[in-house]
């Protein structure tokens, strides 16, 4: 298999759901880079270079929290598709509850899908669908 | 104008009319009465007058009597008459009006009697006694008699008073008749005159009535029903009164009211909402923080749990139990405040087949059976709220059931607007004096570690119930069962 190394950007301000993202993704041994921003403003920041470093090559991923200070995750989302050389990324939403409003809204805004907090390879219900789905686009799957 | 003065004038206005009509009759009857007395009189004059006539005739026979005879015996009718006569002249001028037309007939008669006393009786009497003297002087007597009847003296004089007469009495006769035409003209015009206002004060009486009764009655009613339409629950009603009296002052305090009691309501919804609001927000940002020491738990038990030592693993284990509690409060805190936020959806509703899918849901087990009439309501109606209620009354009969073996009954009872459904079981009661503290959030009968509950699945029937003005009450008492017999509208709202 080839090695490869996939940009994973999580946007999330609480620091509990940071952690075990990155639990999560460590259990499974992605071969991957998490970068974190902490709301929409600086995820921005980060993907354009603009004042940090930028994430080079782009994230495959967007792991994308909603509620978060500054910018929430649709105005985020909104700028990002509009965003000519960044549109393409495919976008999770994690959220915490499981509801039809939250499946409606994944559709409605073109996103690849959304993932059930606290984000954990053996969370049941339907979130492991789309975490598996997460791994498979990731192709970091053993 | 105030009602108490419109009463007042229309009954004055009908006693005005009425004391006028009793004033004309009265007036009336004065004029016939005075009539009465005046027939009374001219009957009188028409007596005295053939009285007086009758007796100068009798004067004039008796004395030819004498004349003839001699006999002075014969002269005392004479005398009588003309004693009589005037005592009738006398009476005559009292009942004549003073000058009138009459009166001087009269005096013209008397004064024909007197000159036929004076130039022919008299001086006959005379002659006539001395003629028993002598023959001479009784043929004197007889020439000077015969040359009296010869002059046709006495014919004349009876002649001019019997005209005299005659038309007194026809003077008499014609002021009667004039009297009488008069008096029944007034008699017909009293008649009419008292007969319109009889009808003026028994229609001004009717108009009176039908006004208050109308204006009156119309009002009060509109204020019956604006006071029904406050119990309904519509504080925004109000009256329109544009009249400025008692009443109309009494609907503009009734719209005070209905303001007051309109703002209160509002502000006390707006109150009720806001609680909602609150315990909405403050469960919803509890619950993040919790999460987030239980992750924390959680990672310690992933990355530890084989090196722990046994007391910290069974810390651990606590902490995991009072983070299930908390999360159990937190959760029971968001249904309840969750009610009257959702929106409500009407949909028929067949509470048979309801009772059968939400029986299946809670799966009672082998040893109580749960027990649903053949024939359930259908209704059009909220079907979460209601399920809500069934799912929480029967859970709990069957949490709190204390045998293996025992039955849970569903019936209901149909009433003008409302199914009362009651939920019976046969577990083991509930004390009378904790029947209201079981409906109040968080309240529960037996120590919390030792029971699964957190005391918010009565909360949220009875708030489900007080939001649609439903009713619930408990019928139990220890070792006999409890029965939960609850309201529910048979058409939403």
């Amino acid at each position: 298999m080839i090695e490869k190394v996939a940009n994973i950007l999580l946007v999330e301000d609480n620091y509990i759901d940071i952690r075990n993202a990155e639990r999560a993704l460590q259990k499974i041994n992605a071969n991957h880079r998490l970068f974190i921003a902490h709301d929409g403003q600086q995820a921005l920041a980060m993907l354009r270079g603009e004042g940090v470093e930028k994430i080079n090559p782009k994230p495959s991923i967007i792991l994308l929290d909603i509620n978060m200070p500054k910018m929430n995750g649709l105005e985020f989302l909104t700028e990002l598709r509009r965003d000519e050389e960044r549109k393409d990324i495919k976008v999770f939403i994690t959220t915490t509850s499981d509801h039809e409003t939250d499946r409606a809204l994944s559709k409605e805004l073109g996103i690849s899908g959304y993932i059930l907090k606290p984000i954990r390879i053996n969370n049941p219900g339907s979130s492991m669908d789309n975490f598996n789905l997460l791994i498979d686009l990731l192709n970091l799957k053993k | 104008m105030k009602l108490s003065h419109a009463i007042f004038l229309g009954f004055t206005v009908i006693l005005l009319l009425f004391s006028f009509t009793t004033f004309v009759n009265f007036r009336q009857s004065q004029a016939v009465k005075e009539n009465t007395e005046w027939v009374a009189r001219s009957q009188g004059v028409i007596r005295d007058v053939l009285r007086y006539q009758r007796n100068i005739s009798d004067l004039q026979s008796s004395l030819r009597g004498y004349f003839l005879t001699g006999d002075e015996s014969l002269m005392e009718p004479y005398y009588a008459s003309e004693a009589e006569n005037k005592q009738l002249i006398s009476e005559l001028n009292q009942l004549m009006p003073a000058g009138s037309l009459q009166l001087k007939k009269l005096k013209v008669i008397e004064n024909l009697n007197m000159r036929w006393k004076t130039e022919y009786a008299q001086p006959l009497i005379e002659a006539r006694n001395r003629a028993d003297e002598s023959d001479a002087a009784a043929n004197t007597f007889r020439r000077f008699y015969g040359e009296k009847i010869k002059s046709q003296f006495e014919k004349q004089v009876n002649q001019q008073m019997r005209d005299e007469f005659r038309e007194i009495t026809n003077i008499e006769y014609g002021l009667r008749s004039t009297r009488r035409a008069v008096l029944d003209k007034s008699v017909a015009q009293t008649r009419s005159l008292s007969i319109t206002l009889t009808v003026l004060s028994i229609a001004a009486g009717f108009s009176i009535a039908l006004y208050l009764s109308y204006h009156i009655s119309r009002r009060i009613n509109e204020m019956v029903s604006m006071a029904q339409r406050i119990t309904e629950g519509k504080f925004d009603t109000i009256l329109k009164d544009t009249s400025k009296d008692e009443l109309s002052h009494l609907a503009g305090s009734l719209n005070r009211m209905a303001r007051i009691l309109d703002e209160n309501i509002s502000q006390l919804e707006r109150k009720n909402q806001e609680l909602d609001r609150f315990s909405y927000v403050v469960s919803h940002d509890l619950k993040a923080p919790l999460r987030g020491i239980e992750n924390v738990i959680l990672w310690t038990e992933e990355d530890f749990g084989d090196n722990l030592p046994p007391k910290m693993l069974e810390y651990v284990g606590l902490v995991k139990k009072q983070i299930n509690r908390m999360s159990n409060f937190i959760e029971g805190l968001l249904a309840l405040s969750k009610i009257g936020r959702e929106r409500r959806v009407l949909e028929w509703v067949d509470t048979g087949q309801m009772l059968t899918e939400i029986i299946e849901l809670l799966s009672p087990g082998s040893g109580l059976r749960v027990i649903v009439p053949g024939k359930m309501p259908k209704l059009y109606t909220e079907k979460l709220p209601l399920q809500q209620i069934f799912i929480n009354l029967i859970s709990n009969a069957i949490k709190y059931h204390d045998r293996q073996e025992g039955q849970i009954a569903i019936s209901y009872d149909e009433h003008d607007h409302v199914y009362e459904f009651k939920v019976t079981d046969d577990g083991p009661g509930i004390d009378p004096q904790y029947h209201q503290k079981i409906f109040i959030i968080f309240q529960t009968l037996k120590p919390k570690d030792e029971f699964e509950s957190t005391g918010v699945g009565l909360a949220i029937v009875k708030k489900i119930l007080d939001d649609r003005k439903c009713t619930i009450r408990v019928d139990s008492d220890p070792g006999k069962g409890a029965s939960f017999i609850f309201t529910w509208p048979k058409a939403a709202a």
